[in-house]
């Protein structure tokens, strides 16, 4: 290290001395190093649903699912529960038995209006004890938490939840259960398209975190024997409301 | 600082001598049914993931082309990613190598008066050796991915980049636990895991510091991404007030939209999903008070080796790497011998390139020679880097520069030298084959006259270590040279300017 110089400018200068040897080099030897050229790929299969098995040749091709069955396929594929109702009182319901069934009291509730509507009449139907868009503190003791999910990605099965939208980033992450809200008509069809999204700002305030999640938390650590629930939610419940 | 001194203390065996290590490593009979079913089932997985992409090697080529653009113009990146990070409110702090870095982070503990810090898996930290760094400063440093978690309690060190604590059986974790965490003796991994989520939980709820690694840092945005599963990295990033990232200066990217790209590469490659359970996209901090999450971000950029590894096209392509460990997976040598053989913190052929470039050559003279140059590492690689050229290129540097070691004994230097002698002199050529073959005859018999393969001739001498473990070919009867003198078969015809 040079004490004259800052880390930032040594860094820097090692650097673009690093890139200029290298550039001689490789203008001696133009063939040294053979880099192809790029090339955008032809994209992800849809479906990627079953096991993965390829059709019988000649048979003709399956038609491809709808966004939200390829969503909830892949999304079920990793354990999470899907749900689809047709309004927010069946929405309600569904969450009030889910919680019953799982013996969740307390239901912590983000900043969402919908979420706060379906979550007071879970509380209604005697579901569940309230704590409305709750600190760190508050979260620890909470059985559940429930948010909405701006985005899913078919692709992959996937969540998108964007803190421009909604204060949903421990709710969805502390408590053991996380019932995610989600719209059918906000669910896009790859990754590319949910980044896209994600990234706009709301009022002109960007998301300084956006999380993706497929399924509940898992680890393979221990002789890859999967296990659920390691450090986030246990259960995963995704609410498809119309 | 005590950074130095306890480097070498966490590495019971080092990168000098792997030839030792590997052969403790085979003997081991444990670690090898251990391997072999972890290295089949990430195998397996892989396959079945990427099936699920109509055009894998167009992803592939167009993650190469992406990473290469990024190293060639590394500069310009790092200082948009700087700039944009910084207009988010991050704080970006430069570190030269591990020493500062462990300086830096240790510096912002000290500063908000840290006691606790967490930690998600980082390989970079382990490479820095940070933990004995902040222990020394009387720092509770608690690792929290489950495999992490493990090894500390272990005292040992990861031995795979994806899955650190493959080299243990549950029943070795179970008595971990039994000790460490005062629990009943249990076998069943959903216990254990329980267990572990409940301790770590009361250390997350009171931590000051979070301490992350990055996979991708995005130039045009100033973001880093984190992949995971358990959900550990996005406590650790989400609730202590202050959130340190490390970040390798190899880990930039150019593009948001390049994200889409490398999630469809990484989760296949590395552990055979087609998505991690959690991406944790930050971008700054909080712009509200009233908003979510750490209220300081600080992203530490690590040098520790990487502008050198710039300085030749061909090793630049180590920059590329997006620690998938893919390559460990297929690697016959790091199958039969593990993680921990290799001595240093990168295991497996990534760790044969990356280890000489980071601690030196002559530090790790063997590593580069741990290969057996079969290739399947460059068949696999996401990102398409063409690790046996590299190793060739170390192997040659080793030869050219490292003093004389177990990795090029004496002997072999002179058997290369006679060989190369040999070899530019016709006549000296023809004399030695003929003397050969008699010499061989003394020693084969019959077997010598009709070609055989005279087998494994065991330990001879000096090149004992040459011979112990090859065939030897017999030289032919008569020599190809002497048949083509004396017209035999169909050779074609040698009339035209002779």
């Amino acid at each position: 290290m040079n004490p004259s110089m800052s880390a930032r400018e040594e860094m820097m200068r090692a650097i673009r001395e690093g890139l200029a040897r290298s550039a001689e080099i490789e203008a001696r030897h133009p063939l040294q190093v053979a880099t192809p050229p790029p090339r955008r790929p032809t994209g992800v299969a849809l479906p990627i649903l079953g096991d993965g098995a390829a059709p019988e040749a000649g048979a003709p091709a399956a038609p491809a699912p709808s966004p939200l069955a390829a969503f909830r396929a892949r999304m079920e594929a990793v354990g999470g529960r899907v749900a689809e109702v047709a309004d927010e009182a069946e929405a309600a319901g569904l969450v009030a038995a889910v919680l019953t069934e799982l013996g969740a009291r307390t239901l912590a509730v983000t900043d969402s209006p919908l979420a706060q509507r379906i979550a007071a009449r879970t509380g209604e139907l005697g579901g569940a004890e309230l704590v409305p868009d709750p600190s760190a503190d508050q979260l620890f003791p909470c059985d559940a938490g429930i948010t909405e999910a701006q985005w899913g990605i078919a692709e992959t099965g996937t969540l998108v939840l964007a803190s421009a939208h909604e204060r949903n980033r421990l709710a969805s992450l502390v408590p053991p259960v996380h019932v995610a809200l989600l719209s059918a008509s906000r669910i896009v069809g790859t990754i590319g398209d949910a980044l896209a999204a994600a990234r706009e700002p709301v009022a002109g305030v960007p998301s300084h975190v956006i999380t993706f999640i497929t399924g509940p938390s898992r680890t393979s650590d221990i002789e890859l024997t999967l296990a659920i629930g390691v450090h986030g939610p246990q259960v995963l419940l995704v609410v498809i409301l119309p | 600082m005590s950074i130095a001194q306890s480097d070498h203390s966490a590495h019971p065996s080092s990168s000098r001598t792997f030839g030792k290590n590997a052969t403790e490593a085979l003997a081991d009979r444990q670690l090898h049914g251990a391997l072999h079913r972890a290295t089949s089932l990430f195998g397996e997985r892989r396959g079945a993931a990427i099936s699920t992409v109509d055009d894998w090697e167009g992803l592939r080529e167009l993650a190469s082309s992406i990473k290469d653009d990024t190293a060639r113009h590394l500069d310009r990146y790092l200082e948009q990613f700087v700039a944009a990070a910084e207009a988010a409110g991050a704080k970006v702090h430069w570190a030269r190598d591990g020493a500062e870095a462990c300086r830096i982070v240790a510096g912002i503990a000290e500063e908000r008066g840290a006691r606790k810090v967490v930690k998600s898996k980082s390989m970079v930290s382990e490479e820095i050796h940070l933990n004995p760094a902040l222990m020394a400063e009387g720092l509770d440093v608690i690792e929290t991915d489950l495999g992490e978690y493990i090894i500390q309690l272990a005292g040992e060190t990861p031995s795979h980049i994806v899955a650190p604590a493959i080299h243990k059986t549950k029943g070795q974790i179970a008595a971990l636990f039994e000790k460490a965490l005062d629990m009943p003796p249990t076998d069943d991994v959903a216990v254990l895991t329980q267990t572990a989520r409940e301790v770590l939980r009361r250390h997350f709820a009171t931590a000051e510091l979070g301490i992350s690694g990055v996979n991708f840092g995005v130039a045009e945005t100033g973001s880093i991404l984190i992949l995971e599963n358990e959900g550990n990295a996005r406590l650790t990033t989400s609730l202590p007030r202050t959130h340190v990232a490390l970040m390798g200066i190899e880990k930039l990217i150019p593009r948001f939209a390049d994200l889409e790209t490398f999630l469809r590469l990484l989760p296949r490659s590395g552990t055979g999903q087609q998505i991690t359970a959690y991406q944790s996209i930050i971008t700054g901090v909080k712009p509200t008070p009233e908003g979510e999450g750490p209220e300081e971000l600080h992203i530490v950029l690590l040098d520790n080796g990487r502008t050198r590894m710039l300085a030749h096209p061909l090793t630049r392509q180590t920059l590329w790497c997006i620690r998938c460990g893919a390559c460990l997976n297929v690697c016959p040598v790091y199958q039969q011998v593990g993680g921990h053989a290799y001595g240093s913190v990168y295991p497996g052929p990534i760790g044969a390139i990356v280890t000489p470039q980071l601690i030196g050559i002559e530090e790790a003279a063997q590593l580069p020679f741990a290969s057996t140059l079969c290739g399947a590492c460059r068949d696999v690689c996401p990102v398409r880097i063409d690790i046996p050229q590299i190793l060739l290129h170390l192997r040659s540097k080793v030869v050219e520069e490292a003093p004389p070691t177990a990795a090029r004994p004496p002997m072999e230097r002179l058997s290369f030298r006679l060989y190369t002698a040999l070899m530019s002199r016709p006549r000296l050529l023809g004399w030695a084959a003929r003397l050969g073959r008699v010499a061989q005859r003394a020693m084969l018999g019959k077997r010598a006259a009709i070609g055989e393969d005279a087998g494994v001739a065991g330990k001879v001498g000096p090149v004992g270590a040459w011979t112990g473990g090859r065939d030897m070919k017999t030289l032919a009867p008569k020599s190809f040279r002497d048949q083509w003198v004396e017209g035999v078969g169909d050779k074609p015809s040698r009339g035209g300017k002779q």
